[in-house]
């Protein structure tokens, strides 16, 4: 316990050099806060998904690939798969803005037997169903667009001709929040006939419910084998593989945070470093001291390395508050690429920031605290700074 | 004016801080200027695509060929309008082209992405700059036969000269690598339009209409034209407008580079003003002395400011330096805009070298400034009287 104190007044004592250590540790951890919570966000999703038991299925060739609506009910008389929609994104543009929120085009009887997590109002539902232009949003993006229902949405195709002129019939509630919007894909697709254009019939993706853990990759392999020879050969993955296809995406980007976060570490190690090393040349005749005055090597070198780590501690916390705080931030502005609160978010990935700014307390203290312990007590009450 | 020799000795005499602090900068200069490199190749990439008198034709309503249908009637008509170049054959510049994109698999377990695959025919190739072919030969329309850049071939399987690469259960083989300034061209497989279109079994399939205009008179009346025709249904820009927009998505990545540069700045800075702020308090009575003859405050102030400065600037050196390995080295990343992967260099130009430098700078100014103004400050008495 005196320790602690020790550390604590020696912490005080160069207010303005903790200060400043403290500051340079932090700003860099909370960059590595806000760089390693971002990855921690993908991961998580992918673990969320595995809860519920979905595959999706797509074009083997991938998104440009076709996806026959027929597959629909093929796939939901499969062995294991409770349900099955189809589940085209639509990607409209509404108003001014481009694609702002999700679209998905599905099959209101069966998508929230699929989503069974998902909760909507059943007078809500039945409104849904029966109006073929209706569509029901995420509660969380109705309150923030405003909307009530009944209100209209019109919206834009970019890639599909037909713009959609939907009414607002209903909205669910979700664990997280999907910032999507779901109308009926029969709607999409008459209007595509309708225009003679060409990609109508075409499902999108389809996502399944399959019945328990242990049998999603028997049902994956059935679905394929069922298609493998037809004209659209299908490739069913879960839902978490499917979200990792996107973070694969953005390639070499992980490798390059993961590099920056060790050039940031190696330098702060190094700052600390100099900070601890100024310290402890100013106190070279107080060690001396207080080794003559009985403080064995241990508890010198122990005290020591406790003021390292304090220090980097300290600078760690603020780091993952300040880090933290953005990671809100971002959530709250962009939902889709931060899908997590950092509420949410806490787990070992927070504890191993913590760990290397204790790595980096001890990597920056052990020097001048050996130095410390071994110092001979003559030449340190002799010395003159 | 304190010479320029005194800071340089004091560096020298403290030596161990000095290293510490100058690779601790380094560092950081290290990492912001590979930031700036990359988010400069991207931009590169996308820039240098874009010729000022091509137009790149799409279907009203879209905003990537990705997503853009046409019919081949209407891209007939289109090749047919006044103001089309020529090229040396009395052949008009105008390419009549399919894009598709497939999931397929990157080399080293690598994961998956999407690949754009462009169908076209001979006359598209005039169309992208500098477009050479650099090993093996052209495709023979046909034959099923692709061609692809080097750095595709490195990153994805399947795309070395003599592999194949399947197509909607049709196997093309890869015969030639080609090169085309570095542009987004060197980010797709080529093949024959009419091969490509017969794998996906959509024959009469068009995505976009590629086109160069005569000059430049001639490229605002076809825009006019294409645009306004009621029949047509198309939108057109030129393309230095179309990689514009792509950029724009990639803006998240700009962003990204330039909030790791502040921050890792801001720590940095922090570092250097701790160094200074010692510096300053082990030399009051150098400074007292440096007083009691007759320097000014001015020049004392501008003495460590110097002297702060020289020390990140020698880490900024030192991680510019250590940037240059990775000149030129070729990654890739996901084009939200196309959905699909777009492969660049590190670029490491003189404008991005000297974003470095400029931070090196900002942390040498601002991080010194207030332990010099404490240098200054000190009475002379006291400062003299220090141990």
């Amino acid at each position: 316990m005196h320790t602690l104190f020790y550390i604590w007044r020696n912490l005080k004592r160069n207010k303005l050099r903790s200060a400043l250590t403290i500051l340079s540790i932090g700003f860099s951890l909370a960059l590595m806060t806000v760089l390693h919570g971002y990855m921690a966000m993908q991961g998580e999703w992918g673990k969320e998904a595995e809860k519920y038991h979905r595959v999706v299925v797509m074009n083997s060739q991938g998104f440009s690939g076709q996806l026959p609506i027929a597959y629909v009910d093929r796939i939901t008389s499969t062995a294991g798969v409770q349900a099955a929609t189809p589940y085209a994104w639509y990607g409209g543009n509404y108003k001014e803005e481009q694609m702002p929120f999700a679209q998905f085009g599905c099959d209101s009887k069966t998508v929230f037997d699929v989503w069974d997590e998902f909760t909507i109002d059943p007078q809500q539902l039945a409104a849904w169903r029966t109006t073929r232009n209706g569509c029901v949003v995420d509660r969380r993006l109705a309150e923030k667009r405003g909307w009530k229902i009944g209100e209209r949405i019109p919206l834009q195709g970019t890639f599909y001709q037909f713009n959609l002129d939907l009414v607002l019939c209903g909205v669910f509630d979700s664990p997280k929040n999907t910032d999507s919007l779901w109308f009926n894909w029969q709607y999409l697709d008459e209007g595509m006939r309708a225009m003679n254009a060409p990609g109508s019939g075409n499902a999108g993706t389809i996502f399944a419910r399959v019945a328990s853990a242990d049998v999603i990759a028997d049902v994956s392999q059935a679905i394929d084998d069922r298609f493998a020879s037809s004209d659209n050969p299908t490739r069913t993955q879960t839902e978490a593989a499917f979200a990792q296809m996107f973070t694969d995406m953005l390639g070499n980007v992980q490798a390059y945070i993961r590099n920056i976060g060790l050039a940031v570490v190696f330098s702060l190690s190094l700052v600390a470093a100099n900070a601890m090393a100024m310290s402890m040349r100013e106190r070279t005749t107080e060690i001396a001291v207080l080794k003559a005055i009985g403080f064995s090597r241990r508890r010198v070198l122990v005290t020591i390395l406790g003021e390292a780590c304090s220090i980097t501690l300290l600078g760690g916390l603020l780091g993952i508050v300040i880090g933290s705080s953005c990671l809100e931030m971002l959530h709250r502005l962009s939902s889709q690429l931060f899908p997590f609160s950092v509420l949410e978010m806490l787990g070992p990935w927070l504890l191993y920031l913590l760990a290397t700014s204790a790595g980096i307390g001890l990597a920056s203290g052990i020097v001048p605290a050996v130095r410390a312990a071994q110092l001979s007590v003559i030449d340190g009450l002799r010395r003159v700074v | 004016m304190i010479p320029v020799k005194y800071n340089v000795r004091n560096l020298r005499v403290r030596w161990v801080t000095t290293l510490m602090t100058v690779i601790g900068t380094g560092l950081v200069v290290w990492a912001t200027v590979l930031t700036f490199g990359l988010v400069d190749g991207l931009d590169h990439a996308l820039r240098i695509s874009g010729d000022p008198l091509d137009l790149i034709v799409l279907r009203k309503g879209t905003t990537e060929e990705t997503s853009s249908t046409i019919d081949q009637r209407v891209a007939k008509e289109v090749a047919n309008l006044d103001g089309i170049a020529q090229d040396s054959a009395g052949q008009p510049m105008c390419s009549a082209e399919y894009v598709t994109i497939l999931t397929k698999p990157r080399r080293n377990n690598g994961g998956t992405t999407n690949l754009i695959v462009r169908g076209l025919q001979d006359v598209g190739r005039a169309l992208r700059p500098g477009f050479r072919v650099v090993r093996g030969r052209d495709v023979r329309p046909g034959l099923n036969e692709a061609i692809t850049s080097q750095r595709m071939a490195e990153r994805f399987e399947n795309l070395a000269i003599g592999e194949k690469l399947e197509i909607n259960k049709v196997n093309f083989e890869v015969v030639g690598y080609f090169e085309a300034a570095g542009s987004s061209a060197e980010s797709e497989v080529w093949t024959d339009l009419r091969d490509l279109t017969g794998a996906r079994r959509t024959p009469e399939a068009l995505s976009a209409v590629n086109l160069r205009a005569r000059d430049e008179a001639a490229m605002a009346s076809l825009l006019k034209r294409i645009r306004e025709d009621e029949q047509f249904k198309l939108d057109a820009m030129d393309e230095p407008a179309y990689f514009e927009r792509q950029m724009t998505a990639s803006i998240a990545i700009k962003f990204v580079g330039y909030a790791i540069a502040i921050f890792l700045t801001m720590g940095a800075m922090f570092a250097a003003a701790n160094t200074m702020y010692a510096a300053v308090a082990s030399r009051g009575r150098e400074i007292g002395a440096l007083r009691a003859i007759g320097f000014s405050r001015r020049s004392i102030l501008t003495s460590f400011l110097f002297e702060s400065v020289l020390l990140c600037l020698l880490g900024g050196l030192l991680g510019c330096l250590a940037t240059l390995p990775f000149n030129g080295l070729s990654t890739g990343t996901a084009n939200w805009a196309t959905f699909s992967e777009i492969t660049f260099a590190f670029r490491f130009g003189p404008s991005v070298l000297l974003r470095g430098v400029a931070m090196a700078l900002a942390m040498g100014l601002v991080g010194g400034l207030f332990p010099a103004l404490r240098a200054v400050r000190m009475p002379i008495i006291s400062a003299l009287r220090e141990t």
